[in-house]
């Protein structure tokens, strides 16, 4: 039974993060004084604008008596002060505890303020194993608002992982769209344009997050999903983009991966090179799913992977598969107690972790990289540059050096 | 909740609760080991955002979830209880309930005492309790561990109040640490940050309690160890400022009857030589400062006792969480905020116009929204923030850190935001002003601190010229009033204003310098926009004077933006020109 959570952040921050990214749409954050301190200040980083969180502050004579009042006076006060176009009631621990009902409060706001879209979703220990699902999950709430629209025939819907792809997914979009595909991205950062992602014909998933979401698209819109595998790395993007041309028939796309593949080619094979006969070992601790998606590309360069996955949906378990098929990746999915267990046993030259998971590696100076900041991994140039990069980024002659002055000194 | 639109006060979500006050206090004893009884989702929030602001510590787990919250989480904590004392060794372990918890109300107690680890510490901040409570809370739960019967040390004494994310506690431990052994008293144990279980269960030997922090924590252990140890303690004097230090030391001197003060004379000396350096009084006469200090108390009487007393800074606006502060406050600064939400402060700000901010995370972007330059960190929350036993706010060193850190943010940056162009022109040529525009650049000037007035003036001056001779007119009143509201750092604006508002009715308006026969045409389909504007609202900038439209839309959008507006629609510009008092 692990004694920490290596995950990347509660699936509240995750949502609020994502929610936060999308303009139109206010998270509004139900819960306790701690709960939105922490999620507020939490989020605050990866958060473009936006700054502040609304939040109804759960009190002791809410926990007695009910909040449902305090919460929709506060959307009341969303709605006067911001005219958003949606409000997402993020449902904390303390009020699924209470059994709050918030599915009541928005039929009475609906009554009350009929322009307004409220949705909501649950997330804290809702999901205490698989954090990142708070994105995934508060997508889904989301798309319950949407209307029907008509479906463009022969288009399709690219659908990632957080908010964070929000206006980041250019380095798919723009190969499907030289090959003449009619995309519609999801997530995106603006409310008019997400709701858009019902009017694709097909959706591809680039993610292992977006299960939730692609599984409601499917229920409430009758779009069919096909997850090929995360288009990462080099043969990882090229298998993506002919996945799609030969379900769509589109040959161009086909030849436009040929061109892709000779570009990249030269300069992969040199970035492969440097990492021969390093013996490098990584271990890629839960994160926001990117553990694979990352391990993916080092796995690519010849790098012995062993990943913790943040969860086990059929998009990962399909990914899995590909990961130990095409590069012999060691998947961890028993339960350990807590980091420094597994660096004893798998010893690794690096490892990637969530923030609080490195005191656990600074002890011992192991080169770490905090893999929350390795996000919108997608495409050929991405692994390039990551690649060219790795071993300036990890600054292993620092951690050498402290090493060394640890040996000295003790400490 | 009323349902008035005052309500919606988010700024209580950036204040810490009695459970943040809890574990910053429980994990700053190094060898001891923290369970924070939750969900993961509260434990990796708790433990990230410490770590963003100490150096490094440990906090444990039971990972809840709901089924274990709704059937009972007893046996979840008594396993992570029996595993990190088998795995890790504690030398104490402190339980920490979580909010879910609390709702449940677990028998924490009862698992602590079958598990039967000698020296278990369980805490429950309460629900709705603020910062300070779970401080407080978990300081007089650490008592149940102290040796009641350990001789006296003499000359000693424990510093109460620094936790992990109290701002620059270890600098001002150290100093106060330096302080202390100056006249020959030595620290027995820093409850909490830092200290040791072994510290903590030994602070019965002190001859002295200290409360640090004494409008925001501590007292209440204090009281209590008083009662039940026969320790006095001081909380009357903040060490923030020269004299109040001198004075701090002084009564701990006079305390254990040390007759020997001569450090506090040689700090003192010392103060005096800083004193007359020629970049202290020259620059703090002439400055202002707003204190943010929602999560420190202690620094917003301190430094705002000092900083008018002995330094000359004049405190233009004070926002503090505590009743009391408020109230001592007053008594060195007019606007005094209780738990302001960040949008009162920004008002504040801006009508206060203060030369430098210190405050957190919110009120340095809210600085930087408004133009303000000049900011010094100096309390939570942070989004990261590295701090080291160097620049303490308390004590002799603090002093000097408090007042070199405000020269050296203020002085040179005001300069260089007065100064134009490395290598442009000195002199616009020879331009005549009207004089109303002379007699209002004068009145400019009065409110400019003297070290920078010429320089500053220099600016205006020049900058007026060039924009008369681009119209072909004489320095108008109306282009004085432009130049001063485009060209002078943010903080100068208000002030300035207050100028134009002064001018009787005959002066000339910028209504009228458009209408003047020389007055630049700016057609309304000239105009760029960079976002949607309704039709009916471009009608509307035929009202603007011509010379004044590009800037009327630029204004427009970036007020749209910043209230999250996509398009400028009838309702957006008049709330903007209500805002501008239109």
């Amino acid at each position: 039974m692990p004694l920490k959570s290596y995950e990347h952040c509660c699936s509240t921050i995750q949502a609020l993060a994502s929610l936060g990214k999308i303009e139109g749409v206010i998270p509004l954050l139900h819960g306790p004084q701690p709960c939105l301190y922490q999620n507020q200040v939490g989020s605050m980083s990866c958060r473009p604008a936006q700054l502040l969180t609304a939040g109804t502050l759960i009190n002791k004579s809410n926990v007695i008596f009910g909040g449902e009042e305090s919460l929709k006076q506060q959307v009341r006060n969303i709605y006067a002060k911001y005219k958003p176009k949606a409000v997402v009631i993020i449902n904390t621990c303390v009020p699924q505890l209470i059994g709050e009902d918030i599915e009541g409060v928005i039929v009475e706001l609906a009554e009350e303020i009929p322009e307004l879209t409220v949705v909501t979703f649950k997330s804290g220990f809702n999901y205490p194993r698989s954090m990142p699902l708070g994105s995934d999950a508060s997508w889904a709430a989301l798309i319950d608002s949407f209307e029907v629209e008509p479906k463009v025939p022969g288009s399709i819907g690219i659908v990632g992982r957080t908010g964070q792809d929000a206006g980041n997914l250019a380095s798919i979009d723009i190969l499907l769209k030289k090959a003449g595909l009619k995309t519609f991205l999801f997530p995106v950062p603006h409310i008019d344009e997400l709701k858009k992602i019902v009017c694709a014909d097909t959706l591809y998933p680039i993610h292992i997050t977006p299960h939730l979401t692609c599984k409601r698209l499917k229920e409430r819109f009758g779009t069919e999903s096909h997850f090929i595998e995360i288009p990462v790395g080099i043969e990882g993007t090229s298998n993506f983009f002919r996945g799609v041309a030969d379900r769509e028939k589109n040959q161009k796309l086909h030849d436009l991966v040929d061109e892709e593949e000779k570009r990249v080619r030269p300069e992969f094979e040199k970035i492969k090179a440097t990492f021969q006969g390093r013996g490098m070992r990584m271990l890629l601790v839960t994160g926001p799913a990117n553990e694979v998606s990352i391990g993916k590309i080092m796995a690519e360069f010849g790098v012995e992977v062993f990943i913790v996955p943040c969860m086990k949906n059929a998009f990962y378990q399909q990914e899995k598969e590909i990961m130990q098929k095409r590069y012999g990746a060691t998947f961890i999915e028993d339960d350990f107690d807590t980091l420094e267990d597994l660096i004893e046993e798998i010893k690794p030259t690096v490892v990637s972790a969530e923030f609080q998971a490195q005191v656990e590696t600074v002890k011992t100076f192991i080169p770490t990289i905090i893999n929350m900041v390795y996000l919108c991994e997608y495409g050929y140039d991405y692994a390039l540059d990551l690649g060219a990069n790795f071993f300036k980024t990890i600054k292993q002659p620092v951690y050498e050096k402290w090493q060394s002055l640890m040996a000295q000194y003790g400490g | 909740m009323t349902g008035n639109g005052k309500d919606f006060r988010m700024q209580e979500i950036h204040t810490p609760s009695a459970f943040e006050g809890a574990l910053w206090t429980t994990t700053g004893v190094r060898d001891a080991l923290t369970i924070f009884h939750a969900p993961p989702g509260c434990y990796i929030n708790q433990h990230v955002n410490m770590l963003i602001n100490d150096w490094t510590l440990e906090l444990y787990s039971t990972n809840l979830s709901y089924a274990n919250v709704m059937q009972g989480a007893e046996d979840k904590l008594e396993e992570v209880m029996q595993k990190v004392i088998t795995k890790k060794q504690p030398k104490a372990i402190f339980i920490v309930t979580a909010p879910s918890v609390e709702v449940t109300q677990d028998d924490v107690e009862g698992v602590a005492s079958k598990v039967g680890f000698k020296d278990t510490v369980v805490i429950r901040p309460p629900i709705g309790g603020i910062v300070s409570d779970g401080k407080d809370e978990a300081l007089l739960r650490m008592l149940d561990i102290m040796e009641s019967s350990v001789p006296k040390k003499e000359r000693t004494v424990n510093l109460l109040g620094p936790t992990n994310s109290t701002f620059n506690w270890m600098a001002d431990v150290c100093e106060l640490r330096r302080m202390l052994a100056g006249i020959g008293v030595t620290v027995n144990t820093v409850m909490t940050a830092g200290a040791t279980v072994d510290e903590i269960k030994r602070a019965p030997r002190a001859g002295l309690n200290l409360c640090m922090y004494p409008y925001d924590c501590g007292v209440k252990a204090a009281q209590e160890m008083e009662k039940r140890f026969g320790i006095p303690y001081h909380d009357e004097i903040v060490p923030i400022g020269f004299e109040n230090s001198a004075r701090w030391l002084e009564q701990v001197a006079a305390f254990f009857g040390i007759e020997d003060t001569s450090f506090v004379k040689e700090e003192m000396k010392s103060a005096l030589d800083f004193a007359r350096a020629n970049m202290f009084f020259t620059v703090t006469f002439e400055m202002t400062a707003a204190l943010s200090f929602d999560n420190n108390n202690t620094y917003a009487v301190g430094i705002s006792d000092f900083f008018k007393a002995e330094a000359g800074v004049g405190i233009v606006m004070c926002s503090v969480s505590s009743e009391v502060a408020a109230e001592r406050i007053k008594k060195t600064c007019n606007e005094v905020l209780l738990n302001p939400t960040i949008e009162e402060k920004r008002d504040m700000y801006v009508s206060s116009a203060p030369m430098a901010i210190f405050g957190n995370f919110y009120d340095k972007k809210v600085s930087m929204d408004e133009g303000f330059k000049n900011f010094i960190f100096a309390d939570i929350p942070t989004i990261g923030y590295l701090s080291t036993e160097n620049c303490p706010f308390m004590g002799f060193r603090g002093a000097k850190y408090l007042v070199q850190s405000l020269v050296n943010e203020v002085y040179m940056g005001i300069f260089l935001e007065t100064k134009g162009e490395m290598e442009g022109a000195i002199s616009g040529g020879v331009v005549p002003w009207e004089i109303e525009a002379e007699q209002a650049l004068m009145k400019i000037g009065e409110m400019i601190p003297h070290f920078v007035r010429a320089t500053a003036l220099k600016k205006l001056h020049l900058v007026s010229e060039q924009t008369a001779q681009e119209r072909g007119t004489n320095v108008t009143l109306a282009i004085m009033q432009q130049v001063a509201d485009k060209f002078t750092p943010t903080k100068f604006k208000a002030k300035f204003s207050a100028v134009f508002e002064d001018r009787g009715n005959g002066d000339e308006t910028p209504d009228e310098v458009a209408s003047s026969p020389d007055g630049e045409d700016v057609p309304i389909e000239s105009l760029t926009f960079t976002m949607p504007w309704e039709d009916e609202v471009k009608d509307m900038l035929e009202q603007i004077p011509a010379p004044f439209r590009k800037v009327a839309v630029s204004n427009t959008e970036a007020y749209a933006r910043k209230h999250s507006h996509n398009t400028v629609t009838v309702e957006v510009f008049e709330a903007f020109r209500e805002e501008l008092g239109m």
